[in-house]
């Protein structure tokens, strides 16, 4: 459970959290303004909200249930839903989970002078970034739904453990639906930056054969050890 | 030759605006070019008859084609889920005679029969619950599917729950905005025939002369054009099923967010049935019932029973029930969809099906000349009278597998002077080998398919003999299948939301078209 509160100088005072801390997930969202740093090493899809139903742009971070393969790999950018660790917006507060596992060790959040420490300023910077991004990604999705562009994506990958993985509820841009809009739609879509990011998606399914990969070799690892 | 272009849908409830729609979906192109088109008349003052509450899958095929958002349904026409019937005291009359027929076909039913099977086994689960998950979903009030399945997609099958009040409206704005046919509210006051017999024109009251190549009539009990027109009598089957009469009230839920069940209860009385149909506003409840085997004040205590005391402050509203059809349903230039081609008691919800079959096959096989069109209404008069006699043959499974003896009605009831001959030859055949394919039901678009059969004649207890060398081929088989069900059902059971949830979810969010 969530023990949520709003951050504050003095009760926080001495609070740390874990910057790089990789959370167990295999899928996060994110926003379009990200995209052009997401393309080269993560696969960027289209899922569902469980509880709403409703469109959102999301990452694949591992294949299997809270499998987070970018876990420990370094240099890469980090997807600001995953930056964010522990720290939500509420209005126009910062607030924190407190049971969040990266809370405690790592990073002060304020000076001793009380100050917020260059840590704490690029989180409050970062949502400046991701809260308006969450709404420029709406508007982007529900242009790909007036215009019948999303499609369903179904991924297989088969492992050289003789295992095999169907992963179910994914979305993506229909290229074919795509290529049949009008020129007016077309026109449009590319003076608002919709169709590169169009592009952008397609172009990045790419790396799911590059983390089936690193599966793969993790499971051939595994087998390897367990023979061994 | 004298070209089919102008269809004219005589009457606006259910039947004539289901009708209209598909006509129209199906012959967009043409509608769309000027060359074909479909109009509505629809008297002004004759109010409508809310037929049936209750659907079947194939509505969900019927309301895609037909253009519609499943979130715009929901919405407007107060839907609830419906994965089936659950058929209460039927066989015995005890307090745990019970049994479902599911919407969800048996699991593997293309490639193996799991009756014999579930017979040789007789392990204390039921049929249903042995093939597939539906039965545990309905026990716990869970939806057929979640707030991410898209629009008109399961993880179970499922059909709905509606307010027929509300549900032609709902198709009726679709079909004049979207589809082009063309309403005209007007009182038929004269109907012109040719030398031929055919329908030529209408004289209405308010907008003056109408003429038309094909008429299809949706004028419910009256029967305009077939019935009264053109003469086409009228087949009564009340000496088969009994119920005449149905005493129908509306009970408020105690809380808005009170459970609501996503199957329909039929609870069997003494001299009938009661229905319970869970809308996400109110539940529709009814006694539908013998007045040959009851009285009126008696079937009302009945209803009162069922309803508790909340019912001495509701409207209770008595429905003749005419059972029967008309001996044809398509006469020279004349079809007759929904009420004017007949009307069965609501047991297994069979009133708008009937229909949406009825104008999907109009709206296919539509006759491009007159000089067609009897060879169409030849073809549509021979399947639609076999639809008709499979329906009747199946409500009167339900009441003829009694082993009540408690009233006249269920001991009349299995009478076999009451019981059609086919439906006799087929139960002795079943006493050999359970129904399956290559059996009865091998038509392209069976009502009723033979699963039906198999949910109610072993959830009544119908005995069939197994002979263990006969099935031993298939045992591997159906042993996994019985053992995948089990699966399936645990994990449906974890993963769907509770169906008032869910119907909830769809007002506030909405469904995706994918």
């Amino acid at each position: 459970m969530a023990n949520i509160a709003i951050l504050n100088r003095q009760t926080h005072r001495t609070l740390r959290v874990q910057p790089a801390f990789a959370a167990p997930r295999n899928f996060v969202a994110v926003v379009v303004g990200e995209f052009a740093h997401l393309v080269a090493h993560y696969p960027i899809l289209i899922s569902k909200d469980s509880e709403t139903g409703a469109f959102y742009c999301g990452v694949m971070l591992g294949i299997d249930q809270s499998e987070n393969l970018f876990a420990g790999v370094s240099g890469l950018y980090r997807p600001l839903n995953v930056q964010r660790g522990p720290f939500f917006t509420s209005g126009s507060d910062i607030a924190i989970d407190l049971d969040h596992p990266a809370v405690g060790g790592g990073e002060p959040l304020f000076s001793e002078a009380g100050e917020p420490t260059a840590y704490l300023t690029s989180i409050m910077s970062l949502f400046r970034d991701l809260v308006p991004g969450i709404e420029q990604t709406k508007a982007f999705l529900g242009e790909l739904m007036r215009l019948n562009l999303i499609a369903p994506v179904d991924i297989n990958l088969g492992f050289d453990d003789g295992s095999e993985r169907t992963l179910e509820g994914l979305y993506t841009v229909n290229r074919d639906a795509l290529l049949r809009i009008s020129d007016a739609d077309a026109l449009m879509l590319f003076r608002r930056g919709y169709l590169e990011l169009c592009y952008m998606m397609l172009a990045s399914l790419k790396q799911v054969s590059v983390l089936a990969e690193r599966k793969n070799a993790a499971l051939v690892e595994r087998g390897r050890a367990a023979f061994g | 030759m004298h070209q089919v272009r102008n269809i004219v849908i005589v009457g606006g409830g259910t039947a004539g605006w289901l009708t209209a729609a598909v006509i129209a979906a199906r012959h967009q192109g043409r509608i769309k070019k000027g060359s074909f088109s479909v109009t509505l008349v629809e008297s002004p003052n004759v109010p409508i008859i809310g037929v049936g509450e209750g659907t079947w899958p194939t509505i969900r095929s019927t309301l895609e084609k037909i253009g519609v958002s499943e979130t715009d349904f929901f919405r407007e026409c107060d839907a609830a889920f419906k994965q089936g019937g659950r058929f209460a005291r039927w066989t015995t009359g005890a307090d745990n005679d019970a049994y479902y027929h599911p919407l969800e076909l048996p699991k593997g039913f293309a490639d193996v029969n799991m009756v014999p099977h579930w017979l040789a086994h007789e392990g204390g689960v039921s049929f249903c619950d042995a093939v597939c998950p539906q039965g545990a979903l309905c026990d716990e009030g869970l939806a057929p599917k979640a707030i991410t399945t898209a629009e008109f997609r399961g993880a179970a099958n499922y059909a709905y729950h509606l307010d027929a009040g509300k549900f032609a409206p709902f198709v009726q704005r679709h079909a004049t905005a979207k589809l082009g046919v063309r309403h005209v509210p007007a009182d038929v006051v004269a109907v012109h025939q040719g030398e031929n017999g055919d329908v030529v024109s209408l004289d209405t009251k308010q907008a003056g002369t109408i003429t038309g190549d094909l008429f299809v009539d949706c004028t419910g009990f009256a029967s305009l054009l077939l019935g009264k027109t053109l003469g086409v009598g009228f087949k009564p089957c009340n000496d088969v099923l009994f119920c005449d009469t149905a005493l129908a009230v509306q009970v408020p839920y105690p809380t808005p967010d009170a459970p609501m069940a996503s199957h329909t209860n039929a609870t069997a009385q003494t001299a009938g049935w009661i229905w319970d149909i869970g809308l996400p506003t109110r539940r529709g409840i009814g006694y539908v019932y013998s007045s040959r085997h009851t009285d009126a004040d008696e079937a009302y205590e009945t209803l009162a029973r069922y309803v508790g005391p909340p019912i001495r402050t509701l409207t209770v509203r008595k429905i003749p029930i005419r059972s029967g059809h008309r001996e044809i349903f398509w006469k020279n230039n004349v079809v007759a969809v929904g009420l004017a081609a007949g009307f069965l008691e609501p047991l297994e919800s069979s009133a708008i099906v009937l229909g949406e079959l009825s104008a999907k096959l109009i709206a296919e096989q539509m006759p491009a000349t007159r000089e067609v069109m009897d060879i169409v209404a030849a073809r549509f008069n021979e399947v639609t009278t076999y639809r008709w006699g499979r329906i009747i043959d199946f409500l009167k499974l339900h009441y003829c597998l009694t082993k009540r003896t408690d009233s006249q009605f269920w001991i009349d009831n299995v009478d076999p002077a009451s019981i059609p001959e086919r439906l006799q030859n087929l139960l002795k055949l079943w006493k050999t080998r359970a129904p399956w394919f290559l059996d009865e039901f091998d038509r392209l678009e069976e009502v009723f398919p033979a699963a039906s059969y198999q949910y109610v004649l072993y959830g009544m207890g119908f005995k069939t003999d197994v002979d263990p060398d006969d099935i031993a081929a298939t045992s591997g088989l159906a042993d996994r299948l019985m053992r995948d069900n089990a699966m399936a059902t645990q994990r449906l059971k974890a993963q769907m939301p509770k169906n008032r949830e869910l119907v909830t979810k769809i007002h506030t969010h909405g469904l995706q078209a994918i």
